[in-house]
C-alpha cells in the first residue's frame, strides 16, 4: 500500500485537497444559509417547528437519490456535487440553530432590549453568541456527513477522494483495487478527523469563555 | 409519639440488628460501624442524622438492598441473611421518596406488583387494590386505572404507601417517604400514615432528614452520627427534654421547648361541635337546627360521614335541600393526629378561622378553633416551663 | 446523544453517525411528531408515487427506458430493496439490543464506553468505502451488502439501547429490587419498557440509515432501487434516473414513517 501511495501521492494530495475544499466550502455556505434561515423563522414557533420537520424529512432522503434528481438539472460533475453536499449540510445546522436560538433565555433578550439594544444588535450580541455552541455542534455533524456524501458524489464525477473508492470498485480483481479503495476510505476518515479537530478549535476560539463547557 | 394503647392488634414483628457493619471497598471508614438496635413490633422508628451518617445504608440492610459486611439482622426472630433475598423483600413493604411509582404501569398495576409476585389470584389482588386505595384516601373507581403522571405528587405518594402495604407485610421500610411533596401535603400524608398505623400496627422503620417529621411520626427516634453510631435512641419526649449530648442538642436545634408543640395533637383538644347536615337534607330543617344551636355555619357531610363542605347558613336560605359541594370547594380538613402547629397553619387559610377535624378514614369529628389551640399552647408552655433549655445542657 | 431525547446534540460521539442520526434526533426530541406529520408523510408519498405512476403509464419511452421501467422489474427492485432493509435491520436488532443490555449489566458495564467508541469509529468511515472494501474482501452479493449495512447501522441501536437503559431512574430499579423482583424481572418489567422510547428512536434511525444506504447495494450487485439510478446515469436516460430517485426517496420516507408509527405504537402508555 505504501508503494501505491508513494506512486500516486500527487494525485492523492490533490484529491484530498479537493475533497476537503469541497466539504469546507459547502459547510460554510450551509452554515450561512441555515443560520440565516433559523434567524428568519425562530421567532415564529410554528414555522420553526416546520423547519425542524423539513430538516428531519430532508435527511431521510437517500443522498444517492438526490444526486440522481440533480443530474438533469445540474449535469454530471462538480455542480451536482456541491448542491447535494450543501443541501444535506444545511439540515443539521438549521435544526440545531432553531433549537439553539429557541433555547436562549427570554429574560436575557428582554434585558438586552431593555438596555436599548435594537433587534439586530440583540441578535448579534446576545442571541447568536449564546446559541453558538449548539449551532457549532450542528456544524460538526454536518461536516462529518458531508465527508461521506462527497465520497458518494464522486460517482457522478464530483471532486475528491471518492474517486479512489470507485476506482477500486471498477478494478476489482486487479492488483490495485484494494489499495485504491483503502486509500480512498482511510483518506476520508483522516480528513474527517482533521476537519472535526479544526472545528473544535474554531469552537474554542469563537465561543465565549463564559458559556464554554 | 409513644402511643401504646393496644386498641388494635399489633401486626408488626420485632427487628433486631446485632453489631451490623457495612464497609465499602476502598473506603477507610466503615459506612456503618457496628450498629446494634432493637425495634419493637408495631412501632414507628425514625432514623435521623446528618447526611452521610449511614441512616439510609442501615435501612437498606434490613431488606438486603445492601448486604451487610458482618453482623446479624433478625426480623421476627428469623435471621434474614439465611433467606432468599427476593422472598425476604416480598415480605417487607418498601416506600420511597416521591412514591417511585413505575410510570408505565397504572395505579392498579403498581399496587398489584408484589401480590402478583407472591402468586395471589386476580380476584383477591383486585379486592386488595381497592381496599388499599380506600385506606390511603383515593377513590378506587376514579384512580385505579390512572397512570402515575396523571396523579399529583401527594396522590403518587399515597399510591406509593399503598404499594408498600400491598401484600400486608409485617414490616415496612420508608426512605424519606414524604420528602418530595409540599409542606401542606406532607402534613396530610403524615397524618394519614399515623391513622393507617393506628389501624394496622405494623413495624415501620423510616429514614428522614427532617427532625420535626421524626418527632411527629416516631414512637422512637434513632439519632445517628457518622458511621451510624447511635447518639441517642429514645422516645421523642425524652430526646427533646434530655438530649444525650451536644450533638443531639445541636441536631434537635433551638427552640426544643417550642417543638414540644409538635407533640401535642388536635385529638388532645376539646373539639367544637357545630351543626352538621348531610347532603340532601332539607335546608329548612338544617337552618332551624343551626339557629337553635346559635351557629352561623353548618358542616356538610357525605354518606360516609366525611366532611365535604362548610357552608354559611345565609347561603342555605334560598335553597330547598343541602347541595352537594362544587368540585372546586377547597375544604381543608385536619386529621385528629395533626399537631397543633399543623392546626394553626390550616386555620390561617380557612375562611371560618377554625378547622374541620377528621378521624379514621376521614370521618368527621368536630371543629377546632383558635381559642382552643391557644389555650392548649398556654398549657403546654406551663407544663414544660421547668424543662431545661437543651442548649444549656451541653 | 444524538438519537436520544436529549435536545440538541453537543457531544463528540454525535458527530459520528452524522446523517441519519441527525434525522433521528429531530423527531425524537421532547415534542413528538403530531398526527399531522404521521398522516401527512404517507399522504405526501402516496401523491408523489401516484403522480409518478400516471406519468409512467402515459410517458413516451424508448425501448431501453421501457425495459428498465417495466412494472415487474420495478416491483422486484422494490422488494429487493425492502428485503435488504428488513434483513439488515432485523440482524442489527438481534445483535445490538442484547449487546446493549449486556453492556449495562454490572459485569460488563465498564466495557460499554469502549464498545461505543469502537462502534463510533466504524461509523466515521464513508459508507461507500465500507461497501467496496467488504466487496473486495468477501465478493459481491446480497450478504456482503447486508454485512456492510449492519456494520453501519448497529451503532444507533446499540448506543440508544445503552443510553435508554442507563437513563432509567435508578430509584425505580431499586424500588423493584426492594419489592422483591428478581434482576431478570426488573429488566423485563421495568427497565426495558421504560427504555423502549429511546431504543425505538435508535431503531428508526437505523431503519432510515439502512434504507438510504441500501441504495448503494447495487454497486456490488446486491440489488435494490439504486440500480435504476446507476443505470440512468450510465445510459444517460433521465426518465430512468428520475424514476429511480423518486422511488428510492418515496420508499425511504415510507420506511421513516413506519418507524415513526412503530415508535408511537410501542411507547408504553403512561409515559408522556
Amino acid at each position: 500500500m505504501w508503494d501505491y501511495i508513494a506512486e500516486r501521492h500527487a494525485q492523492l494530495l490533490y484529491q484530498s485537497y479537493q475533497h476537503l475544499s469541497l466539504v469546507i466550502q459547502c459547510v460554510l455556505l450551509a452554515t450561512v444559509l441555515a443560520v440565516g434561515l433559523a434567524v428568519f423563522v425562530h421567532r415564529n414557533p410554528r414555522i420553526a417547528a416546520l423547519a425542524g420537520g423539513v430538516s428531519a424529512i430532508g435527511l431521510t432522503i437517500p443522498s444517492f437519490a438526490l444526486l440522481g434528481l440533480l443530474i438533469p438539472l445540474a449535469g454530471i460533475g462538480t455542480a451536482t456535487s456541491v448542491i447535494a453536499v450543501t443541501f444535506y449540510a444545511t439540515l443539521p445546522i438549521l435544526r440545531n440553530a432553531v433549537v439553539g436560538l429557541a433555547g436562549v433565555d427570554s429574560t436575557l433578550i428582554e434585558s438586552a432590549r431593555g438596555m436599548g439594544m435594537g433587534a439586530v444588535r440583540t441578535l448579534l450580541r446576545v442571541e447568536l453568541p449564546l446559541a453558538w455552541p449548539v449551532i457549532l455542534a450542528g456544524v460538526r455533524v454536518s461536516a462529518q456527513m458531508s465527508m461521506g456524501i462527497a465520497a458518494i458524489a464522486a460517482y457522478v464525477l464530483g471532486p475528491g477522494l471518492g474517486s479512489f473508492i470507485f476506482t477500486g470498485l471498477t478494478q476489482i480483481g486487479g492488483k490495485n483495487a484494494l489499495n485504491s479503495a483503502l486509500v480512498g476510505t482511510l483518506g476520508v476518515v483522516l480528513l474527517a478527523l482533521i476537519l472535526d479537530a479544526l472545528l473544535l478549535l474554531a469552537g474554542r476560539l469563537t465561543t465565549s469563555r463564559g458559556i464554554r463547557v | 409519639m409513644s402511643d401504646n394503647t393496644n386498641e388494635t392488634e399489633v401486626s408488626g414483628v420485632d427487628i433486631d440488628l446485632i453489631d451490623v457493619v457495612k464497609r465499602y471497598p476502598g473506603q477507610k471508614r466503615a459506612a456503618v460501624e457496628g450498629l446494634s438496635l432493637h425495634i419493637p413490633a408495631g412501632e414507628i422508628v425514625m432514623f435521623v442524622g446528618p447526611s452521610g451518617c449511614g441512616k439510609t445504608t442501615s435501612l437498606k440492610m434490613i431488606n438486603r438492598l445492601i448486604a451487610p459486611t458482618s453482623g446479624t439482622i433478625r426480623i421476627g426472630g428469623e435471621e434474614i441473611g439465611k433467606q432468599d433475598d427476593d422472598d425476604l423483600r416480598r415480605r417487607i413493604g418498601y416506600v420511597i421518596q416521591g412514591g417511585s411509582l413505575f410510570p408505565h404501569m397504572t395505579v392498579t398495576q403498581n399496587i398489584a406488583l408484589v401480590p402478583g409476585l407472591l402468586g395471589w389470584d386476580k380476584r383477591r389482588t383486585a379486592e386488595r387494590v381497592d381496599e388499599l386505595l380506600e385506606l390511603v384516601g383515593l377513590d378506587p373507581a376514579r384512580y385505579r386505572g390512572r397512570y402515575p403522571r396523571e396523579l399529583s405528587g401527594g396522590q403518587q405518594q399515597r399510591v406509593g404507601v399503598a404499594r408498600g402495604l400491598a401484600a400486608d407485610p409485617p414490616v415496612i421500610l420508608m426512605d424519606e417517604p414524604f420528602g418530595a411533596v409540599d409542606p401542606i401535603t406532607r402534613q396530610r400524608l403524615q397524618d394519614e400514615l399515623l391513622s393507617i398505623q393506628e389501624e394496622l400496627r405494623k413495624t415501620i422503620v423510616c429514614v428522614t432528614h427532617d427532625f420535626d417529621e421524626a418527632v411527629k411520626l416516631g414512637d422512637r427516634i434513632l439519632i445517628l452520627t457518622e458511621g451510624a453510631n447511635i447518639a441517642q435512641y429514645d422516645v421523642p419526649e425524652a430526646i427533646l427534654a434530655n438530649p444525650a449530648d451536644r450533638f443531639v442538642a445541636d441536631f434537635v436545634g433551638a427552640g426544643a421547648a417550642l417543638k414540644q408543640l409538635t407533640l401535642s395533637r388536635v385529638s388532645e383538644i376539646d373539639l367544637g361541635r357545630p351543626t352538621v347536615a348531610q347532603i340532601g337534607d332539607s335546608a329548612a330543617d338544617v337552618l332551624r337546627a343551626a339557629q337553635s344551636a346559635g351557629d352561623d355555619s353548618v358542616v356538610i357531610l357525605d354518606a360516609k360521614r366525611r366532611p365535604v363542605d362548610w357552608m354559611w347558613t345565609r347561603d342555605l336560605l334560598d335553597l330547598d335541600r343541602v347541595p352537594a359541594p362544587h368540585d372546586d370547594t377547597d375544604l381543608v380538613t385536619i386529621d385528629r393526629r395533626a399537631t397543633l402547629n399543623d392546626a394553626l397553619d390550616t386555620m390561617l387559610v380557612s375562611s371560618h378561622g377554625s378547622a374541620v377535624v377528621t378521624g379514621r378514614r376521614d370521618e368527621y369529628l368536630g371543629v377546632v378553633d383558635f381559642q382552643a389551640v391557644l389555650t392548649r399552647i398556654q398549657d403546654t408552655h406551663d407544663e414544660h416551663h421547668g424543662v431545661p433549655d437543651p442548649e444549656a445542657v451541653a | 446523544m444524538t438519537t436520544v431525547d436529549r435536545g440538541p446534540d453537543t457531544s463528540r460521539e454525535n458527530v459520528a453517525d452524522a446523517k441519519a442520526a441527525a434525522a433521528g434526533l429531530a423527531s425524537s426530541r421532547k415534542r413528538r411528531p403530531g398526527w399531522r406529520l404521521l398522516l401527512g408523510q404517507p399522504l405526501f408519498v402516496a401523491v408523489v408515487v401516484i403522480a409518478w405512476a400516471i406519468w409512467r403509464s402515459q410517458a413516451d419511452l424508448d425501448s431501453i427506458e421501457k425495459r428498465q421501467l417495466d412494472w415487474t422489474l420495478l416491483g422486484r427492485l422494490t422488494l429487493e430493496h425492502l428485503k435488504l432493509t428488513v434483513v439488515a435491520t432485523v440482524i442489527v436488532l438481534a445483535i445490538a439490543v442484547p449487546l446493549g443490555i449486556a453492556l449495562t449489566r454490572p459485569r460488563l458495564r465498564r466495557a460499554a464506553p469502549l464498545v461505543v467508541a469502537f462502534a463510533n469509529a466504524g461509523q466515521a468511515a464513508p459508507v461507500i468505502g465500507l461497501i467496496v472494501l467488504l466487496a473486495i474482501w468477501l465478493g459481491f452479493g446480497f450478504w456482503t451488502a447486508i454485512l456492510a449495512l449492519c456494520l453501519y447501522a448497529i451503532l444507533p441501536v446499540l448506543r440508544n439501547t445503552i443510553v435508554g437503559l442507563q437513563g432509567v431512574d435508578p430509584t425505580l430499579v431499586e424500588a423493584g429490587r426492594g419489592m422483591g423482583m428478581s434482576n431478570r424481572s426488573v429488566l423485563g418489567r421495568i427497565e426495558l419498557p421504560l427504555a423502549v422510547p429511546v431504543i425505538m428512536a435508535g431503531i428508526r434511525t437505523a431503519l432510515v440509515l439502512v434504507v438510504g444506504t441500501a441504495t448503494l447495494a447495487t454497486f456490488i450487485d446486491a440489488g435494490g432501487l439504486g440500480g435504476l439510478i446507476t443505470t440512468g446515469i450510465r445510459l444517460l436516460r433521465y426518465p430512468v434516473l428520475i424514476s429511480g430517485a423518486i422511488l428510492v426517496a418515496a420508499l425511504a420516507l415510507l420506511i421513516d414513517w413506519a418507524g415513526r408509527v412503530l415508535e408511537e405504537v410501542t411507547r408504553p402508555r403512561g409515559l408522556e
